[in-house]
């Protein structure tokens, strides 16, 4: 099994910093940002193994940056409420990137999980060097933040 | 909730701790403290430049090396530039060291037998004085081994200094990326939260002061040069390095250049007014202009806190107690602020 998902996500040849670079590149933050820079940015990210049911945080923790799960399954909910089923190349925190903001759901890992820290405080170094591409990614991330609300906004909706 | 279980307290037990493996890292690296400040220091102004050069595609060991000889040229020409001044500066003041003391004794007489006229009490003046001038010269020998014990640290730190930062620039990050890895995956984002607030708080407030100390230092030579004070240069450079304590730092430089001021012949009690009114006014352009522009908001303390900061610091561990009281008291305050914050959640999450 752990062959299969291995041979999934690595394609042949590949580094685990291609893998995770790829897989960033292949979100919607990092649109029009190029590979190289995607590169330099995920050296500084942090990879961590969470175990089957550990929590990853809860609401109200203070966030520090957003994480993608390149291996595994991350549960997020709120209210005990489920929210989102993430797997491989998801990414989820974001709101963390943009404010030193508290975070507004749980997640937790439904299988052994490894996750890949992108913190703020890196973001933040690397639009100081970077402006114009740092404008582009907060432009992006200002996409993704109000395409989550919009799907928020959606679930309240039907709820009521 | 009982009393143990109350977030502040939690809070302050974690922070206790945090203090202790401090202090136990200081008390080992005791012998080598002074290289590693320095270095640390350098680290936080030099850094961003080696980053520069990296985003420029330069080699990672080479930006060091660039940036390591560009500093070590910069510091010999300043050297080879100011210190023969500055030698023959300190010469003049050792020669006047004599002239300093019979000056204030000749002063001290003076004011104490108008005040005894006053007041009409007998005040042994002569004892005063030669108590005072006793005093001064155990103070002027401690001064001379102090210097020749500087000079064996200033070997030490010249060696170990550009070793240190070379390996800080290079590999700091690295081993910070290991060390912070050890966290529990519970603590990773706090930890980290709590790193880059203190780390940007310090490297701001490094950066601010000693850019302070350099416009404190350039102010008061000037004002001390244009007043006719003796040794102005040198004079400007202490109450520059001075500066870098806060508070207690201005009332040394006004002592010093008043002893100064003292010494020189003939005596004129104008001078003594304008060195007063030299470093009154590089304080007032300090906290009115540099402190607001380049220094605010790198440290967010309380003067009260500042003072008793420094105050018990000092009392503890000298002068790098001092120097070091305000960065320690303000990371301090970040520490505890995360980790209640984080302590208060959790808290409130259990109910």
């Amino acid at each position: 099994m752990a062959n299969i998902l291995w041979s999934n996500i690595f394609r042949k040849g590949e580094s685990e910093l291609q893998v995770i670079t790829r897989m960033w590149q292949e979100t919607p933050l990092f649109n029009n940002i190029p590979e190289r820079h995607i590169a330099f940015l995920c050296e500084k990210m942090h990879l961590r193994d969470f175990k089957a049911g550990e929590v990853i945080f809860t609401q109200g923790d203070q966030g520090a940056g957003a994480i993608l799960v390149l291996e595994g399954e991350v549960r997020v909910s709120a209210q005990k409420t489920e929210l989102a089923l993430l797997g491989s190349g998801d990414f989820f925190g974001e709101i963390a990137l943009a404010a030193p903001e508290r975070r507004t759901a749980d997640a937790n890992a439904t299988t052994h999980s490894r996750l890949v820290y992108f913190l703020r405080q890196d973001l933040v170094e690397w639009i100081e060097y970077e402006p114009r591409l740092g404008a582009a990614f907060l432009l992006n991330l200002s996409a993704t933040l109000a395409q989550r609300l919009f799907e928020a906004n959606k679930l309240i909706a039907a709820e009521t | 909730m009982t009393l143990q279980q109350s977030p502040y307290l939690q809070t302050l037990k974690l922070l206790a701790i945090v203090i202790a493996v401090c202090l136990a890292s200081f008390y080992l690296i005791s012998s080598v403290l002074i290289p590693v400040i320095i270095s640390f220091t350098l680290y936080a102004l030099f850094q961003p430049a080696v980053t520069y050069l990296v985003r420029h595609d330069v080699n990672h060991s080479l930006s060091i090396v660039i940036v390591l000889v560009v500093l070590l040229i910069t510091s010999m020409l300043m050297i080879g530039f100011a210190l023969p001044a500055l030698l023959e500066q300190v010469s003049l003041l050792q020669a006047r060291l004599p002239e300093i003391s019979s000056q204030l004794g000749r002063l001290l007489t003076e004011y104490g037998e108008k005040l005894s006229a006053k007041v009409g009490a007998d005040i042994d003046v002569s004892a005063i004085t030669l108590s005072f001038l006793s005093k001064s010269s155990s103070l002027g020998q401690a001064v001379l081994i102090n210097v020749s014990n500087g000079l064996f640290n200033f070997i030490i730190i010249f060696i170990l200094v550009p070793f240190l930062t070379y390996y800080l620039l290079k590999d700091f990050k690295r081993v910070r990326n290991a060390l912070m890895n050890w966290l529990p995956n519970s603590s990773f984002e706090l930890g980290w939260l709590i790193y880059y607030n203190v780390s940007t708080q310090l490297q701001a407030y490094v950066r601010g002061v000693m850019l302070q100390s350099l416009i404190m230092a350039t102010f008061t030579a000037i004002g001390f040069s244009i007043i006719g004070l003796d040794i102005p240069v040198l004079l400007g450079a202490i109450t520059g390095l001075f500066n870098l304590v806060p508070y207690i730092g201005p009332i040394i430089s006004i002592v010093l250049s008043l002893l100064v001021g003292a010494a020189m012949t003939p005596f004129d009690p104008t001078i003594l007014y304008l060195s007063v009114v030299v470093i009154v006014s590089a304080q007032i352009f300090d906290n009115a202009v540099v402190i607001p522009s380049i220094v605010a908001n790198a440290v967010n303390l309380h003067p009260v806190q500042a003072i008793l900061g420094i105050l018990i610091f000092g009392s503890l561990f000298g002068t790098i107690g001092i120097i070091l009281a305000v960065p320690a008291i303000a990371t301090g305050k970040i520490v505890f602020k995360n980790i209640y914050a984080d302590m208060a959640n959790a808290s409130l999450k259990a109910g």
